[in-house]
């Protein structure tokens, strides 16, 4: 992620050993084979609803208006800080913190997140606390007289937003500036405080990145809640059955795993040489089109696949094409989610550090706030072998269970006699993610 | 044969995907010994004769010299990757034809340089990754260190 080089993430991971990445991807085929032919031929977690509920006592903590309250107010706290920090802090994502809270603690680190305690960003999305605002400052309290959201829009804005945000962050080259992370949050922070105004509080569903982003992969958090409001620890996989589908959903995961694709891409001695003799514009350029291209292929691919499946469809099923596309979505998001703590786990764990460090003095006068001020990244609190194995991990364990939740979805999808054939499409292109996923960390 | 059937596509499918993968891997490693290895060490383990009996496994302190030629503000045979180990003393050159600010990223030490005032970093490689070295004003790319 040379981008942003220019200040923060200074370090790239070593090339991942060889002989890692061949036992990595030789796991991950024999698993995909076994998952394939030996396992269920019933749906297995197609019920939302299944899972052990936690406690009353709880339950009732976590629910209590005084828990939300007071997290809708950290929320805000967070909103506010980064906003000021970076519009009035040091021009320098050296010293200025804003940058690194936005990169790396709130983008890379929603994921994890989300991940163990399901959608915590709707809990604390502070655009979503001041549309509820506006809405009662209206005299509209419980938002009935807000416009329906057009159907056929999905997710289509939330899919605007995160290529407007992936680009900035790894093809614009002053990516890591301050001012750009105040501009980012200010106009986010517009358009989604206005549509939030127009369509109320149901807005932050659909068109809200980072909302959508968070809730998605909250679908894997053993932590999930049923239709009927009770909290359940759960079995992750059986969660991405509640996934809730609208038109863009596909591009949104597609996007998210293209994006993450490209950034290894750009990592590689590859991307290195095709960008050396460019200037500035050229290289946005190039950069640009590497992105879509990325995101192109991955969506371009996974749809062929599925599109490929339908033939084993009975033929009253098979004009519904968008339906197929959206029924295997909960088995990308595993691979997303692989490839994103693949690409950025030692980006939180070493430049995350400057997170803290830098909030010490965030408006350069010479504080010391929290006491960090003076310390230094530590590069070694984990082996680079650590590292290497935890990236390999990643991407094989969201290959794995991509590959189950899709084996799960085909058998409740297409006929007895159809069920193991119809599935290799999907696998291929699930084996092709895999192996690009794999040489791009050998190729780092 | 519906059984055989029913496993043959598989494992048509695992063999192409691990020749494939073969492949890629084929092209790393080739290129991963293209990359000119500065270690002072390397080369003395190697050149070992079998009468001399035991392999010099001692290492003196290596102190790998690495240097940039930058001409017309372009980099001279392009931007490569420079391997240390970790621990190294390393000295960093920077020859350049033009004035401007060498930055090695992560280690974050900088030097002036400018026609006929070559910079030089002198550090000792204690975090491993890979690292870039630029021209702070032009953002010119001159030079990917690898620590191991």
């Amino acid at each position: 992620m040379w981008p942003l080089a220019h200040g923060i993430g200074s370090r790239s991971d070593l090339p991942v050993p060889l002989w890692m990445a061949q036992y990595g991807g030789a796991a991950a085929l024999v698993i995909s084979f076994v998952v394939l032919v030996a396992l269920w031929r019933l749906p297995r977690f197609e019920d939302p609803d299944a899972g052990r509920p936690l406690p009353d006592p709880l339950q009732r903590a976590i629910d209590a208006p005084l828990t939300r309250a007071l997290l809708r107010l950290l929320g805000l706290a967070m909103g506010a800080a980064i906003v000021l920090v970076a519009v009035l802090g040091p021009p320098n994502p050296g010293t200025n913190p804003a940058p690194t809270w936005l990169y790396v603690w709130f983008w890379v680190g929603l994921v994890p997140a989300s991940l163990l305690l399901g959608p915590v960003w709707r809990a604390l999305n502070p655009l979503r606390t001041l549309t509820m605002a506006i809405s009662r400052v209206a005299g509209d309290r419980d938002a009935e007289l807000a416009r329906p959201l057009p159907a056929g829009l999905g997710y289509w804005p939330a899919v605007a937003g995160l290529l407007a945000f992936v680009w900035l962050e790894l093809v614009y080259q002053n990516a890591a500036l301050p001012v750009t992370v105040a501009w980012f949050l200010l106009a986010y922070g517009a358009v989604n405080l206005f549509a939030g105004a127009l369509y109320g509080p149901a807005w932050h569903d659909r068109g809200d990145t980072f909302e959508v982003y968070s809730t998605l992969v909250g679908h894997l958090a053993p932590l999930g809640r049923r239709h009927d409001g009770r909290l359940v620890l759960r079995n992750p996989l059986r969660g991405l059955s509640s996934i809730e589908d609208a038109p863009g959903l596909v591009a949104f995961v597609c996007a998210l795993l293209g994006s993450t694709a490209f950034d290894g891409l750009t990592r590689t001695q590859l991307w290195t040489r095709l960008t050396l003799t460019g200037g500035p514009l050229a290289n946005a350029l190039i950069g640009t089109a590497g992105l879509l291209a990325m995101v192109v292929l991955v969506y371009s691919v996974y749809v062929a696949a599925v599109r490929a499946s339908g033939r084993y469809l009975p033929r009253a099923q098979r004009q519904q094409r968008d339906w197929l596309e959206a029924r295997f979505v909960p088995s990308l998001l595993p691979i997303a989610v692989g490839y994103t703590i693949a690409h950025y786990f030692s980006l939180l764990l070493f430049q995350g550090q400057a997170g803290y460090i830098l909030a010490s003095d965030p408006f350069a006068h010479g504080w010391n706030l929290f006491g960090t001020a003076d310390w230094q990244i530590g590069y070694t609190v984990i082996s680079t072998a650590t590292i290497a194995l935890v990236q390999v991990a990643a991407i094989v364990t969201g290959h794995v269970l991509g590959v189950v939740v899709a084996h799960d979805r085909a058998v409740g999808t297409f006929p007895e006699k159809a069920k193991t054939d119809a599935q290799y499409p999907l696998l291929v292109v699930m084996v092709t993610y895999t192996t690009i996923g794999i040489a791009l960390l050998v190729g780092a | 044969m519906p059984a055989l059937r029913r496993w043959a596509a598989p494992a048509v499918l695992t063999i192409a995907t691990v020749l494939t993968v073969a492949a890629c891997d084929g092209d790393d490693s080739s290129q991963a010994t293209g990359a000119t290895t500065t270690t002072a060490t390397t080369t003395t383990t190697i050149s070992g004769s079998a009468t001399s009996g035991e392999p010099t496994t001692t290492t003196e302190p290596a102190t790998p010299a690495i240097e940039v030629r930058v001409a017309g503000g372009k980099v001279q045979g392009g931007v490569r990757r420079e391997q240390v180990r970790r621990g190294d003393a390393v000295v960093l050159r920077v020859v350049a034809d033009v004035a401007d600010e060498v930055h090695l990223h992560g280690y974050d030490r900088s030097a002036d340089v400018g026609p006929g005032k070559p910079a030089q970093i002198s550090f000792t490689a204690d975090i491993p990754g890979v690292f870039e070295v630029e021209l702070e004003q032009r953002k010119q790319k001159l030079l990917e260190l690898e620590v191991r």
